[in-house]
């Protein structure tokens, strides 16, 4: 009896794989991967880098970078044509395109998707200033929009909040007409609306499905995920409703190689599915890719020498392989950062030098980057206005014994003679692998000096809930440009930010905040690249954090693969990306 | 063992020692256990491996006369971050076993001594309790108390008594109406001295059985707990040296992962060849076979 049921069970196994094996090699299907868990759907939570790029495959916003042109360009997205703008730069007009929709979904009439209108723009912006919902993005309308802030004040206090009450600088004028009323001038306006946080929603799918949207997402974009799951696969498939867009034809100089331009004029997405793998670790990661599951990769830094093993080139074994390398640098920053909440890191700026002193960027840059990155003097990273070239801080801790003989003199000048009376320190850091190595490599540097450090891992979206609700002390994060302007760097430090918003540290400085705010108004110009700078050698010399470094990004890709280019801005990429699915198959058989 | 005082029990417990001194790998094992608890002694003393944080060398030598097991990522000792990582281990396997020895015996004694309504609720509790894994108590103990090795304790000698409660409480129910329990009962022996001096020494040796084989249980569970990231914190453990290894493995270095695992594998097999000698040598229904 027993044996025939275990046959029983066998065979429906059997029988279930044969089932699910369909023959599928006419759809072409992305392998991507993400590293860490996704938090959700939400485009108004879609704080890091994880999330709001699964976001932006499903939801849309006005506008987007042109994805062959460097430097980075904007582009209409939802928007018919870039906005007109009136004389005082205050007042920006859009016109949206007509014909949208919105995917098919139980929430709309018939299930059917309704055409998007400029009044859904206007909703989910305010749902970004919702007082209830504490959208993580909040930080990047804070102030700007005319009468945004009052209306968010206003329901603060209330029990609901009124979507109905027009807010004076967020009107749909009409239909399709979609005017803001800016404060002040904020030049940075634009490219906020190129940000997942204020990507458009539907407010009948908001109603039905309320926090839940984490897990439904319904939008206009490219790709469709009828349900989010906390699984470690998510499987996105082609809008077939998806408006008319088009492969750009045309690309910068330097773009114009590597036949990027073959899928010109092709309506987009290029691909029918998204398979996005969540492979936390490293090596499940660069095996999967090695098998041809994945379509690229970051090289990982303990396979960084057989990879790369001159720094530059691909090694001949993976070039056979069919193997492709881009090596590009990022815009983004990597750091630990101090509770700023806490008088004994708010007070002490020579302890915060000590600390930042005795912390080697060299021997951690051979550690963890395979010396690729670039050690940071500041916030800001090479790329955009307001860096200074071979500007070197004097708290940037080298490994040599000068710096440590300064960083113990000025541990004792904060009232610690060699870390006496200090207490603990806790350091939180994601739960990775690396992470921890890091997190054990900073506490290594600190007992040179006599600080003690505890480091404490915790899963991604649970550091990020601690961050926000304050109970850290040290942290090692890092930053990517959301948009390239070194505003989007500062503002991390600029006081009034302060977590919920996107200055987790805390940091509040009069006089960085005060310059901070006339730059953030003004326009391109050498008087703001020369503020810029300036704040530049403020973060340098107060120690915020201790910076780490400016990263470049080594990514593997295979030879199917086709349109890929390595941008800062990943957000709606996928829809770009083809698969030659022949190529493919040739390539997989070496594998 | 200082409640054993009667006659006749030492001789019990001197037969149990002789049995377990003429066993070759029993003899073996307690030598090896010793061996690791004197290296935990010393290292939480700071004798041994305390300079285990110290750069010694460069980054990922492989083993070799100067560094015996090799270093890590930071040039640091693997084989004194082993010999550290037994003291984590030991320790955690030590205050594991205690605590769940404290609840275990007390809760089986009362359960079994008294039955009735306090046996029901006892059993109740203990069946409860046991369907609570112990990663899940950890995470819940953690949120209080933060990560840490006093987290781990608490957590694994929290889930890992309810074994030994079964066994002690079933013994104590054939052991209550014995005559001995009885003519301490006619001598006027209050529930406490019957139960906890007279049945319970006639009882330990399940518990010292007991004992011995949950410890290497938990210290195979801290392993784990640590390669997840939800054990002790910036300390070396055996545990986290695997987390490591695993990447390194990508570059060739397999040392951090074989001191860890062999450190491991030793005192595991240890502590169950103890169990079973100490089984053969204590329980009377095994005597003579």
């Amino acid at each position: 009896m027993k044996k025939t049921l275990l046959l029983t069970i066998v065979t429906t196994l059997l029988f279930g794989i044969s089932c699910t094996k369909k023959d599928v090699s006419n759809e072409r299907t992305l392998n991507l991967t993400v590293s860490s868990k996704v938090k959700g759907m939400d485009p108004i939570y879609s704080n890091d880098r994880y999330s709001s790029n699964e976001v932006a495959r499903v939801f849309e916003g006005l506008l987007e970078y042109h994805y062959l042109k460097r430097p980075y360009t904007l582009v209409p997205n939802l928007a018919e044509d870039m906005p007109t703008v009136s004389k005082d730069g205050l007042t920006y007009t859009f016109k949206i395109k007509k014909g949208v929709l919105f995917h098919d979904d139980p929430a709309f009439p018939n299930g059917k998707g309704r055409e998007l209108v400029a009044d859904d723009f206007v909703y989910s912006i305010k749902r970004l200033a919702d007082p209830k919902l504490q959208g993580l993005g909040w930080w990047l309308l804070d102030g700007k929009i005319k009468g945004l802030n009052e209306w968010r004040s206003k329901y603060a206090e209330l029990d609901a909040v009124d979507y109905n009450e027009e807010v004076d600088g967020l009107k749909a004028t009409d239909r399709y007409t979609l005017e803001f009323k800016l404060t002040k001038p904020f030049p940075q306006f634009l490219y906020s609306l190129a940000m997942p946080f204020t990507f458009a929603v539907a407010k009948e799918v908001v109603t039905k499905y309320g926090q839940e949207l984490l897990n439904h997402p319904v939008g206009t974009g490219p790709f469709i995920l009828p349900r989010f799951e906390q699984s470690n696969k998510i499987t996105y498939t082609r809008n077939k409703n998806f408006r008319e867009k088009k492969y750009p034809c045309e690309a910068s100089e330097e773009l114009k190689v590597k036949g990027l331009l073959e899928d010109c004029g092709k309506k987009l997405p290029l691909v029918d599915k998204i398979v996005v793998n969540i492979l936390i670790e490293d090596q499940p990661r660069w095996l999967n890719f090695q098998k041809g599951k994945v379509d690229f990769v970051a090289v990982p830094k303990d396979n960084f020498d057989t990879a790369i093993p001159d720094a530059k080139n691909l090694s001949p074994e993976f070039k056979a392989k069919g193997f492709e390398l881009l090596i590009s640098p990022s815009l983004d920053v990597t750091y630990t950062a101090f509770n700023h909440d806490l008088e004994l890191f708010k007070k002490n700026k020579a302890l915060r030098q000590a600390m930042s002193l005795a912390f080697n960027i060299n021997d951690a840059n051979k550690l963890f980057y395979n010396n690729t990155a670039l050690p940071a003097q500041s916030v800001i990273p090479p790329g955009i206005a307001g860096y200074i070239e071979n500007f070197e801080s004097p708290y940037r801790g080298t490994g040599k014994a000068a710096d440590l003989a300064k960083a113990k003199e000025l541990l004792a000048k904060a009232g610690y003679p060699n870390g006496k009376g200090l207490p603990e320190i806790t350091y939180d850091c994601p739960a990775s692998t690396v992470s921890r190595q890091i997190g054990e490599y900073f506490r290594k540097q600190m007992a040179q000096i006599g600080v003690n450090i505890k480091v404490i891992q915790n899963p991604w979206p649970e550091l990020q809930k601690k961050i926000t609700n304050r109970t850290v002390q040290t942290y090692g994060i890092a930053w990517g440009a959301d948009y390239p302007d070194a505003e989007n760097f500062l503002q991390l430090l600029y006081g009034p930010n302060r977590a919920p918003g996107a200055n987790g540290s805390g940091y509040d400085n009069a006089e960085f905040n005060r310059l901070f705010k006339t730059a953030s108004v003004m326009q391109n110009s050498p008087e703001r690249t020369a503020l810029y700078e300036k704040l530049y050698r403020i973060a340098a010399e107060e120690v915020p954090w201790i910076y780490g470094v400016h990263r470049q990004s080594y990514t593997l890709k295979h030879a199917w693969l086709k349109n890929f280019v390595s941008t800062d801005f990943e957000a709606g990429r996928a829809s770009y990306l083809n698969v030659d699915l022949k190529q493919k198959a040739e390539a997989k058989k070496k594998l | 063992m200082e409640v054993v005082k009667e006659q006749k029990s030492k001789n019990l417990w001197q037969h149990a020692w002789g049995t377990l001194l003429s066993d070759k790998f029993a003899v073996t094992s307690m030598a090896i256990v010793t061996i690791y608890f004197l290296v935990a002694i010393f290292s939480s003393l700071g004798f041994i491996a305390a300079d285990w944080t110290k750069e010694i060398g460069p980054s990922y030598a492989p083993p070799s006369a100067d560094y015996i097991f090799g270093l890590d990522i930071f040039g640091r000792s693997v084989l004194a971050k082993t010999l550290k990582g037994t003291e984590v281990a030991m320790s955690v396997g030590l205050v594991t076993g205690i605590i769940s020895m404290i609840i275990g015996v007390t809760l089986g004694g009362i359960a079994g001594y008294f039955g009735g309504k306090i046996d029901e609720v006892i059993v109740w509790f203990y069946t409860t309790f046991n369907s609570i894994p112990y990663i899940m108590l950890l995470v819940a103990i953690t949120f209080i108390l933060g990560k840490g090795i006093l987290a781990v304790y608490l957590a694994l000698g929290l889930t890992s008594w309810v074994n030994l409660c079964r066994l002690i409480r079933g013994e104590v129910i054939r052991h209550k109406d014995r005559e001995y329990v009885q003519a301490a009962a006619a001598i006027g022996g209050g529930d406490f001295r019957k139960l906890f001096l007279h049945i319970l020494p006639n009882v330990m040796h399940i518990v010292i059985i007991n004992f011995s084989l949950q410890f290497q249980t938990a210290i195979k569970s801290e392993v784990i707990l640590s390669y997840l990231g939800l054990g002790v914190q910036g300390q070396p453990s055996w545990g986290t040296m695997i987390n490591d290894a695993k990447l390194e493995l990508a570059r060739g270095n397999w040392w951090q992962l074989a001191a860890a695992t062999l450190a491991m594998f030793i005192v595991v097999l240890a502590f169950n060849t103890l169990g079973d000698a100490l089984r053969d040598a204590l329980d009377p229904k095994l005597k003579g076979k």
